[in-house]
C-alpha cells in the first residue's frame, strides 16, 4: 500500500489531481478519527480534516518523498486541530453544559443516544466512556496516546509529528498512561 | 525515589519497548515479588487494551469527493495531457 500512495503523490506532484483522490480515501477514516478525538465534535472533525487535505495537497510540493506521507499528513492534522483549540473559549470543557439545551452536556451530544439490547449494549456503553475518559486527558497527552495506540506510530514518529522532542513524548506518554490507569482501573 | 517509583518508571520504558536486558530481568523479578506492583502493571496493560478497544469511527460519506471538490483548480498541462 505504501508504493501505491508513494506513485499517487508522484502523480499529484507532477499535476494530476485525481490521483489525489486515491490518497484521500486511503487516509479519510484515520485523520477524520484523529480530529475527532482531538475536537470531541463530528461537524468540526469533518471540517478540520478536510481542511488538512486541502492543505496537504496545495503544500505537496513541499513534501520530501524520502519521507513518510502519514507522518507529514498527520502533523498537518495535528497542527490545525491545536489551532481550532485555541480559538475556543478558554473555558470551553465537554462537561460544560450547552446553552439552550437543558442540561445536556457536549458529552452527551458526542454519541448517540440510541440503545441497543443486551450485551452488544454494554459494549457499545463501555466503549463510549473509555472514550469519554480519553477526550477528559488533557490534548498534549491525549493526542499522544491516540497516535500511539490507535494509529500506532513509534515514538521517533510521533516526535516529529508534533515536534516535540523524544524526551517529551516519553514523559507524555507516562502520564497519560498513568492518568487513564486511574480513569479505568474501576471499570 | 520509593521501591514503586522505581519500578513504575521501568513499567513504563517496557511498554514503549525502549527497557534493557538488566531491567526487563529486573521488572519480572520484581513482579513476582510485590503484589502492588503487578495490580500496577496489569491495570496499565489492561488501560492500552481498553484504549486499542474504543469505538471505532469512520469519515461521514461523500468525504473523499468533498475534498476533491474544494481543491484548487488543476495546472491546465495535465488536462491538455489526457
Amino acid at each position: 500500500m505504501d508504493q501505491f500512495i508513494k506513485k499517487q503523490i508522484i502523480q499529484v506532484k507532477k499535476g494530476d489531481q485525481s490521483a489525489f483522490s486515491d490518497v484521500v480515501t486511503f487516509y479519510q477514516d484515520k485523520i477524520y478519527r484523529h480530529c475527532y478525538r482531538m475536537l470531541g465534535n463530528k461537524h468540526e472533525a469533518e471540517d478540520i480534516a478536510q481542511e488538512a487535505f486541502i492543505r496537504a495537497y496545495v503544500n505537496i510540493d513541499s513534501f520530501d518523498e524520502n519521507r513518510k506521507f502519514s507522518t507529514w499528513l498527520y502533523r498537518i492534522a495535528t497542527n490545525l486541530t491545536i489551532d481550532r483549540m485555541r480559538k475556543r473559549k478558554p473555558d470551553f470543557h465537554l462537561d460544560a453544559e450547552v446553552k439552550g439545551t437543558d442540561g445536556l452536556d457536549m458529552y452527551s451530544q458526542l454519541a448517540s443516544t440510541e440503545r441497543l439490547p443486551g450485551e452488544e449494549a454494554e459494549s457499545r456503553e463501555l466503549k463510549r466512556y473509555i472514550h469519554h475518559e480519553i477526550s477528559q486527558l488533557p490534548s498534549r497527552y491525549r493526542s499522544i496516546i491516540m497516535l500511539r495506540y490507535l494509529e500506532e506510530f513509534s515514538l521517533k514518529e510521533i516526535s516529529e509529528i508534533l515536534d516535540v522532542p523524544l524526551g517529551t513524548v516519553k514523559t507524555r506518554i507516562h502520564r497519560g498512561r498513568e492518568a487513564l490507569r486511574k480513569r479505568l482501573r474501576h471499570v | 525515589m520509593s521501591c514503586n517509583e522505581k519500578y513504575i518508571k521501568i513499567m513504563h520504558d517496557y511498554l514503549d519497548g525502549d527497557i534493557s536486558a538488566e531491567d526487563e530481568s529486573l521488572l519480572k523479578k520484581h513482579l513476582e515479588d510485590c503484589e502492588e506492583c503487578q495490580k500496577h502493571f496489569h491495570e496499565l496493560n489492561r488501560t492500552i487494551t481498553f484504549i486499542q478497544s474504543a469505538e471505532r469511527i469512520e469519515a461521514p460519506n461523500g468525504f473523499t469527493d468533498n475534498v476533491m471538490k474544494h481543491l484548487p483548480t488543476e495546472k491546465k498541462s495535465m488536462k491538455y495531457k489526457r
